[in-house]
């Protein structure tokens, strides 16, 4: 199959699935108790107030006529207005999901490169290096975000004072108009980050180097660099980079804690806040769109993965 | 009888002597992880004052009747420290085995089912590995304020598409071996060879996994006390311990660092012990 | 972190409120208003440094902040439309009418309190040059107010017939009550009714204002920035410039302003207030009475056993009240007497405070065969300092016998499921700074669902006519008695009043000069 073909037909895939799961997060929002009423009325609305208000946010129409209207907006890419601010869906999504693909592309950046030296350094290399490189990775992956960003500050921003406690951006400005903010942010993300990828690329870097191929590279000589660039890494690309993705794919989202502490301007927290608010279109909104950027990641991750030679029958 | 075979192994060897596989079993860091599974389970029963009590003011420095010094709210670190363990791990535990059993489900059935319908359910179960983790935890805690049941439901939706996916292509492995084949040819129905073959032989995947699993659910659930959407209220937590006192850590640190440091030693330890696992089943830690 | 989050819906709840200083409800009810405040008149030769740009902090709303402040719920949607656009009048002990006019002259009652005339002030001029008039007033009230589904504004459609206001001549609005009200000037001059121009539909960067800045760049979620508008009616500005900004953690508001990035931070948890009162570079600048907010406790008297007036007296004498402003608030935060509205002038403040008695509780509770009995508390993080005191409060519980739990409900999950809500047994919620009897009326009254199971008919007609009750003393007298029942039978616990505790830079001042301190505004700041 080529490369075309497979493309189109996971995009055919993956538009199946948005509607899917765009579906189940509406339906997860619906059953929910409670609705944006008291958000948008207040807590000492009298019962007529609360009807008017729900008739307004049409909330009193049957969930799957509002799901029906949602979609149908959602296809001539309006996703409609959140309940409380009135804001367009679209106009939040523009400021916010850029700043979070930002922040996953920079801890990417970061990451990708150092995990690959280490994860092939150590996977060939085996011996007390491996020992030590993977040990520290297991204790980085194990530390909870939210400890690693509160260390940081502690050390960087209150003691030291190196780094800005906050991410304050100048005003109408991206994350890049003030990079210094940007530090901590990416350096809590890569720190968990790269301990994990470092480990999945030693893994596939162990299990590359036992394959008949390249121990007949090696039996010819093959050494060092050569060995690593020329026979290795192009077997443990393929699940290594589908990893990679999956992983970055998901920090586009979960990023909340780092937005939270830092107090970036992401997407993340924007999600937490609409569904605090039970802001309906704001939640299907963000989520679908969560969904897709993680559906095009993975897609590219596939292609990636398929352009680097990866197993035949791996589906992924 | 077909369990006297050797059992299939993944890789044909391993890289280089001295490297994983020929390790000393996890000794250490499984005592390690007992202990501290010991301290967090156990800890309610040594608190020396009530955990949800205010007996002093705020943020006293530790002395002799508060070794650990006084929380947010004047209450004993100490006790709360050691009684802020046994929900997290109970909640992890419970979100891990209940993705354990998902994922040893789908993944076996995906692997012993046709190749169409075994695609159709990892597929089924990729598509939750799609939605965001946050965005699972965020709309059940809201649906459902402080319903442990919840978080346990949102930790194993988010965990499970991983257990499946790497289930099934350890039950495929030793579906493939040559020895299982011949078991079927033999006659041997597949009950049977589910029974005998597959499940012993992905027995070691399973616990790595199930490890690996575990130090997720660690987190997810104390990244869910920091973020208000655990339990809540008065009971002591290590995730809520960490953001309740992470304000005043300028006034006491210990409020804030030794709840901190207990949730790292122990997702530390679990890590540590899936890795060694890992090793030693003979898998790279995927 | 999060804790903070749901609060930006907090603040603006309550805006309804924050009124009347010291006029009673019935003060004047027909009096002249011709613009006596030319001794509040620019103040360029005050000892401050002119100049400079003021940098703000607020918790702020996430990217659905909105220009459009009839429909922004967060605390920092109105503070930027303050600083941004001509103000009906704000609250003012030391004024005429105990109110400053903004944009008006003043208000005139009529004989029988069925209409009040408000008086433009002439010569007001918008940003583009034109001039303010009454058809500017008429829309922002009933074109834009009453439309609005802000609880802010309802304060102001449940005395007013907004929908039948009109315009008489350029300089003349006539508002008609619905039902005869003496203290209609303190509603309507409460700050937040600010005046946009007529016809104004949606809210953009650049369309004429009159308020004491101009909007430069608006970044929702981000900031906004401003300019001083030299042609202002008022008090022309001391700064320059202004500048808003969300950041949503309490921690890293205070870390901005102790890092220099901004000049005043509000609305801080009492523990980071805590953690600034040794820092060299900033103080703090908590709101002052009535600016406070009730931090209370319902008892649902619809269920057994909160039914029992005895078991309800013993929850209030259970309340250790000073360990609660101690542990939660360092102090900084004042004790509560059961009843919402400290420091306002309808406030009942000749009952006397009630004792901490754990004793008479257990004894109460013996009574009324509850010794023993298990509830819990449901409550969240709406507002700092709440879960807090509902733990204390839980363990004052457990020492006089009751096994009790606190629930806590992640922010914002509190109201979200309002009938969930309003059947709890008992349940910890906050009291914004709103004047008593109006409050009552509001939200109490006519077994409201948010009165917790509370129907007492003679009470709510006492407060219906303390509030039409033109002579002063009568009137007090009045609501005290409505609120004496509410003491002695009612199914609130209040304990404990906090501020908001706002911090500054060293050498900030002026801010609390521009009134309506929990909705601070910059008109009248300076910098060091």
């Amino acid at each position: 199959m080529n490369l075309l073909a497979f493309a189109a037909r996971r995009l055919a895939g993956a538009a199946v699935l948005l509607v899917l799961l765009s579906a189940a997060v509406f339906a997860a929002t619906a059953v929910l108790p409670g609705d944006a009423v008291s958000a948008v009325a207040g807590v000492d609305a009298s019962e007529a107030q609360r009807a008017e208000v729900r008739a307004g946010l049409g909330l009193d129409r049957p969930a799957a006529e509002r799901y029906a209207d949602w979609a149908a907006g959602a296809v001539r890419g309006d996703l409609g207005n959140g309940f409380v601010g009135e804001r367009p869906v679209t106009d939040v999504l523009a400021t916010r999901l850029p700043n979070s693909l930002l922040l996953a592309g920079l801890t990417l950046a970061v990451t990708a490169p150092l995990a690959a030296l280490l994860g092939l350094w150590t996977g060939l290399r085996g011996g007390g290096a491996d020992r030590v490189v993977s040990t520290s990775a297991q204790i980085l992956a194990a530390v909870p975000e939210f400890v690693v960003a509160a260390l940081l500050v502690a050390v960087l921003a209150v003691w030291l004072e190196v780094l800005p406690r906050v991410s304050v951006i100048p005003l109408g400005g991206t994350p890049l108009d003030a990079p210094h903010a940007l530090v901590l942010p990416v350096l809590t993300l890569s720190a968990v980050g790269l301990a994990v990828a470092t480990r999945l690329l030693r893994a596939s870097v162990a299990d590359a180097a036992a394959t008949p191929y390249c121990e007949a590279a090696r039996l010819n000589g093959v050494r060092g660099v050569r060995l690593a660039v020329r026979h290795i890494l192009p077997n443990a690309a393929g699940p290594a980079v589908q990893a990679l993705t999956l992983t970055t794919g998901a920090l586009v989202g979960s990023a909340v804690v780092v937005e939270n502490v830092f107090d970036y301007p992401g997407i993340g927290r924007e999600l937490q806040l609409a569904v605090a608010a039970r802001d309906v279109p704001m939640v299907q909104g963000i989520a679908t769109a969560l969904v897709a950027v993680m559906l095009v990641v993975l897609l590219l991750g596939d292609i990636c993965a398929r352009l680097l030679g990866a197993r035949e029958g791996d589906d992924r | 009888m077909t369990t006297v075979l050797t059992p299939p192994r993944r890789r044909g060897r391993p890289v280089r002597p001295g490297t994983p596989g020929h390790r000393r079993p996890p000794l250490f860091t499984g005592a390690a992880t007992l202990l501290v599974l010991l301290l967090a389970l156990l800890g309610p029963l040594a608190a020396p004052h009530s955990p949800t009590a205010q007996l002093a003011a705020p943020f006293q420095q530790p002395d002799g009747q508060f070794l650990l010094g006084t929380d947010v709210l004047g209450r004993d670190v100490a006790s709360r420290v050691l009684g802020g363990g046994r929900t997290i791990v109970l909640t992890a535990l419970a979100g891990t085995a209940a993705a354990g059993a998902v994922g040893m489900t789908a993944g076996v059935l995906a692997a012993m089912a046709s190749r169409r319908l075994g695609d159709l359910l990892v597929r089924c179960v990729d598509a939750l590995a799609v939605l965001p983790a946050l965005l699972v935890v965020l709309v059940l805690a809201a649906g459902f304020p402080g319903s442990a049941a919840a978080l346990v439901a949102a930790v194993a939706l988010a965990t499970a598409p991983f257990s499946t996916r790497v289930l099934r292509a350890a039950a495929d492995t030793v579906l493939n071996s040559g020895y299982v084949e011949a078991a079927l040819a033999r006659g041997d129905t597949r009950r049977a060879v589910l029974r005998h073959d597959v499940l012993p032989n992905i027995a070691g995947p399973a616990l790595m996994d199930t490890a690996l699993r575990l130090v997720a659910s660690l987190h997810l659930t104390a990244t869910a006390g920091f973020l208000g959407l655990g339990q809540g209220g008065a009971a002591p937590d290590w995730g809520r311990m960490v953001s309740e006192n992470v304000p005043g850590a300028t006034l006491a640190a210990t409020p804030f660092l030794a709840p901190a440091l207990l949730l790292v030693l122990l997702s530390v330890c679990v890590g540590l012990l899936a890795g060694r696992l890992a090793d030693t089943v003979g898998r790279g830690t995927a | 972190m999060s804790r903070q989050i749901d609060r930006r819906a907090f603040l603006r709840r309550g805006a309804a409120g924050a009124a009347a200083l010291a006029v009673g409800p019935g003060l004047l009810a027909a009096c002249s208003t011709d613009g006596t405040d030319s001794a509040r008149k620019p103040g360029s030769g005050s000892s401050h440094r002119s100049g400079g740009t003021l940098r703000a902090a607020f918790v702020g709303g996430g990217a659905s902040e909105t220009l459009d402040f009839f429909n922004g719920p967060s605390a920092l949607d109105l503070v930027r439309a303050r600083a941004w656009h001509g103000t009906l009048g704000n609250l003012d002990p030391s004024g005429p009418d105990g109110v400053r006019y903004g944009v008006l002259k003043g208000i005139d009652i009529s004989d029988d309190l069925s209409a009040y005339t408000l008086h433009v002030r002439p010569g007001v001029r918008f940003t583009d040059g034109s001039e303010l008039t009454s058809a500017d007033i008429l829309h922002s009230l009933s074109g834009l107010a009453a439309k609005s589904k802000l609880p802010v504004y309802r304060l102001a459609a449940a005395n007013f017939d907004l929908a039948r206001a009109r315009a008489e001549g350029d300089l003349k609005v006539v508002l008609p009550t619905l039902r005869p009200i003496a203290d209609g000037r303190l509603i309507l001059c409460q700050g937040n009714f600010l005046v946009v121009k007529d016809g104004t539909r949606d809210f953009r960067e650049g369309m004429p204002s009159c308020g004491p800045f101009r909007l430069t760049e608006f970044a929702a979620g981000q900031g906004s920035a401003f300019e001083r508008y030299d042609d202002h009616y008022g008090h022309v500005p001391h700064l320059d410039g202004l500048e808003l900004r969300s950041i949503a953690d309490s921690t890293a508001r205070a870390g901005a302003l102790t890092g220099g990035e901004i000049d005043f931070a509000h609305d801080l948890s009492p523990v980071t207030a805590r953690t600034l009162a040794d820092d060299a570079k900033a103080e703090l600048a908590p709101t002052k009475s009535p600016y406070l907010v009730g931090l209370s406790f319902q008892l649902n008297m619809s269920a057994k056993p909160f039914d029992d007036p005895r078991v309800r007296e013993a929850f209030k004498l259970a309340v250790d009240r000073e360990a609660m402003v101690k542990t939660v608030f360092y102090g900084n935060a004042e004790i509560g007497n059961d009843l919402p509205s400290i420091g306002f002038p309808d406030y009942a403040d000749g009952i006397p405070q009630r004792a901490h008695d754990p004793e008479r509780a257990r004894e109460l509770l013996q009574e009324a065969g509850a010794d023993g009995m298990k509830v819990r508390l449901t409550t969240g993080p709406e507002t700092p300092g709440m879960v807090e005191t509902a733990t204390l409060f839980v363990e004052d519980l457990k020492k006089i016998g009751v096994r009790a739990s606190v629930r806590e409900l992640p922010a914002g999950q509190l109201y979200a499921d309002f009938p969930a809500y309003s059947a709890l047994p008992l349940a910890g919620s906050y009291q914004m700074p709103i004047p008593a009897l109006s409050t009552y009326q509001m939200n109490t009254a006519g077994g409201s669902p948010s009165a917790f199971g509370w129907k007492k008919s003679g009470t709510d007609a006492l407060v219906a006519r303390a509030r039409a009750e033109s002579d002063q003393a009568r009137a007090k007298k009045l609501g005290t008695r409505a609120q004496r029942t509410r003491w002695e039978e009612g199914n609130q616990v209040l304990p404990v009043f906090k501020p908001n505790l706002n911090a500054r830079a060293k050498g900030v001042d002026g801010i609390p000069d521009d009134l309506f301190e929990q909705f601070p505004g910059f008109s009248r700041a300076s910098l060091a």
